[in-house]
């Protein structure tokens, strides 16, 4: 039987024992809301069942990175820096391992960036199950559930934990932190139960099978939509930042006041704000915020599909949740299959 | 190394970020906005880059960006760029003089195919500053001058103090070995050449259209027009090659800002065939 069975307690030993090896990050209540922080003690997480604000992409890809230091003068020299410490990342719902996975994918493609995957290569992650909010859409996206991409998965029956083990770094660590017990058929029947329960709860939903979104958002791409949320949209990137499978970045300098040594980093960039498509001789190509909506939408349906396969919207509802317009993913989406329904 | 392994935490794995020094061998004025820069790079290794290729350049402290290759490929370490002074970095570049150093990374992106077009008459269309990467081109076939047809050069300018290369297009005409043919966008007191937009040298032109390469390079504005012209002249799109400005950030198909649907140019171009981008939305 693939799950082991974890007592409630069993859940702070554990968390104290990775905080042995690793720095943990997990879901805590900040200011009201659920967030990623840091967990110093068993005492700080709070295994939340709604998604958090902000996704865990930003310990794997920080908001601010050093990709290199560098010193000018007589000798001038640049050094590659890559930051990554043993992490754990707990208590990561379905959706964002999926999302991990994918950017798992868009950093391993061609030139390996290994500020990134030396920090994937470091961190294990530990999964656990949710209970959708009104903007969650995962199921109508096939993110529900997860099959890899973890090394623990941690799904809460009520009396318990079933345990699931991804890799077999995530079984020693079970072994080595936990007692538990193989999980008897009552308790596994009870997970079916309450997995069957989580797909009633969605209030968002996606009115087509998710294989056709990519031809849908493909045949849409003169829909009057655009127009009509660009013309709402602030361009703030609210969205951009709180995705997690958007990871464009920029790249800027720093230098130190001597004028002699700085560093090169990256930071988070989003296709939403004004300039992310301006050239230098002040073309833009995508001036409108409709078009830079519609550049962003179908990079989730179908530019990144194209180029690594699988969806990029996880359906973790994110933008809609934080948009202050209340620009809205799934009824957008909705409403483009609605129209193409209507074509010949 | 100034710096001590200390300071970091640098693993043994190669950053795609790394930077090789070039030293600024010589520079000249080409226009009142445009340099060229003669670089050596300092670890005596070639660039190896191929026409219409770019690199990433950067001064410490004042950030990185993509600038096309100007000269035809060399077996020695030696390149050039032209730059136009447009922004922060372009800017502190036209400060620098014969010795100072600045840091480069590529060669990137894919080129112009010189093989496919072996044999072929060649139709040269450039506006602005788009004779930058397209001049790498040209050196390159006219070293092989003999390899090919007809050469023709039509250079599209705002206004003639724009004019880049003014020598070397006089030279290349000279030797009679490419009838160039420059326009200015309006009339100016001192031009007495044609005036009008670059396409309108385009209908009295003759060409075998069987035989006919285009080689299209200028600001976004310009493409649309010029493959309507081009159209005209029957070419087919498998015989235009553009060159496709973007916005870069990294070079390495990462960053998102040279995204255009699923291609990245930095990655799939710049330069691409007509027919591969036609269909392509917002790509022209």
């Amino acid at each position: 039987m693939k799950y082991r069975f974890l007592l409630k307690k069993g859940i702070a030993v554990l968390i104290a024992g990775l905080l042995k090896e690793f720095k943990v990050y997990g879901p805590v209540k900040k200011d009201g809301f659920p967030m990623y922080g840091n967990i110093t003690a068993p005492g700080d997480l709070n295994l939340l069942h709604s998604p958090t604000h902000i996704s865990p992409k930003q310990h794997l890809f920080p908001q601010r990175e050093t990709l290199l230091r560098f010193s000018s003068g007589e000798y001038p020299a640049v050094e590659p820096v890559v930051e990554a410490e043993e992490q754990a990342l707990f208590g990561v719902h379905p959706c964002d391992i999926h999302a991990i996975k994918l950017l798992d994918r868009v950093f391993a493609y061609g030139t390996a960036d290994v500020n990134y995957l030396k920090r994937r290569e470091k961190t294990i992650i530990i999964g656990s199950n949710c209970i959708p909010d009104k903007y969650c859409f995962c199921k109508g996206v096939n993110t529900m559930t997860v099959e890899s991409g973890f090394d623990l998965f941690l799904h809460n029956i009520g009396t318990g934990f079933l345990v699931e083990s991804g890799t077999q770094k995530g079984k020693k660590l079970l072994l080595k932190y936990t007692k538990t017990r193989k999980a008897n058929k009552g308790e596994v029947k009870k997970l079916s139960q309450i997995q069957n329960q989580k797909k009633e709860m969605f209030v968002a939903s996606i009115n087509a099978d998710a294989s056709t979104l990519p031809l849908i958002y493909s045949g849409s791409y003169n829909s009057p939509v655009w127009e009509r949320i660009g013309s709402i949209c602030y361009g703030c990137g609210s969205c951009n930042l709180v995705c997690p499978t958007c990871y464009c970045f920029d790249v800027r300098d720093d230098i130190k006041l001597n004028l002699k040594e700085g560093e090169r980093y990256r930071v988070w960039d989003g296709c939403m704000l004004e300039d992310f498509a301006k050239v230098a001789g002040g073309h833009n190509f995508r001036k409108t915020r409709g078009e830079r909506l519609r550049h962003r939408f179908n990079r989730k349906f179908q530019y990144q599909v194209d180029k690594f396969g699988g969806l990029f919207c996880v359906g973790c509802g994110r933008c809609s949740r934080t948009c202050l317009v209340n620009i809205n993913i799934a009824e957008v989406t909705n409403e483009l299959i609605e129209e193409s329904n209507k074509r010949p | 190394m100034n710096l001590s392994k200390s300071q970091t935490n640098v693993l043994d794995i190669s950053s795609p970020y790394i930077s090789r020094l070039a030293r600024i061998e010589r520079v000249a004025r080409v226009t009142e906005k445009e340099r060229l820069f003669n670089l050596s790079i300092e670890d005596g290794k070639t660039l190896g880059h191929l026409p219409g290729q770019f690199i990433m350049l950067s001064i410490p402290g004042f950030g990185e960006a993509p600038i096309s290759i100007s000269s035809p490929p060399d077996k020695g370490n030696r390149f050039e760029i032209c730059v136009r002074a447009a922004g922060n970095l372009t800017n502190a570049l036209h400060n620098l003089t014969k010795g100072d150093r600045l840091w480069i990374r590529g060669p990137y992106g894919k080129g112009f195919p010189v093989q496919d077009i072996v044999g072929k008459d060649l139709l040269f269309i450039a506006g602005g500053i788009g004779l930058v990467p397209m001049r790498s081109l040209i050196k390159t076939v006219l070293d092989e001058r003999s390899s090919y047809g007809r050469m023709n050069l039509f250079y599209g300018v705002k206004s003639p103090d724009e004019i880049l290369f003014k020598d070397e297009l006089l030279q290349w005409g000279k030797a009679g070995n490419i009838n160039i043919q420059i326009t200015t966008d309006k009339p100016h007191p001192e031009w007495k050449g044609h005036t009008g937009v670059v396409t309108t040298l385009l209908p009295p032109l003759k060409i075998d259209e069987t035989k006919t390469a285009a080689i299209v390079v200028g600001p976004p504005v310009m493409y649309k027009y010029v493959i309507l012209s081009l159209g005209d002249k029957r070419i087919a799109g498998h015989d235009i090659y553009l060159s496709l400005e973007r916005r870069m950030k990294c070079g390495l198909g990462k960053c998102g800002h040279c995204q255009i649907n699923s291609i990245y140019v930095c990655q799939e171009g710049p330069v691409f065939r007509l027919s591969d981008i036609r269909y392509l939305r917002e790509a022209i």
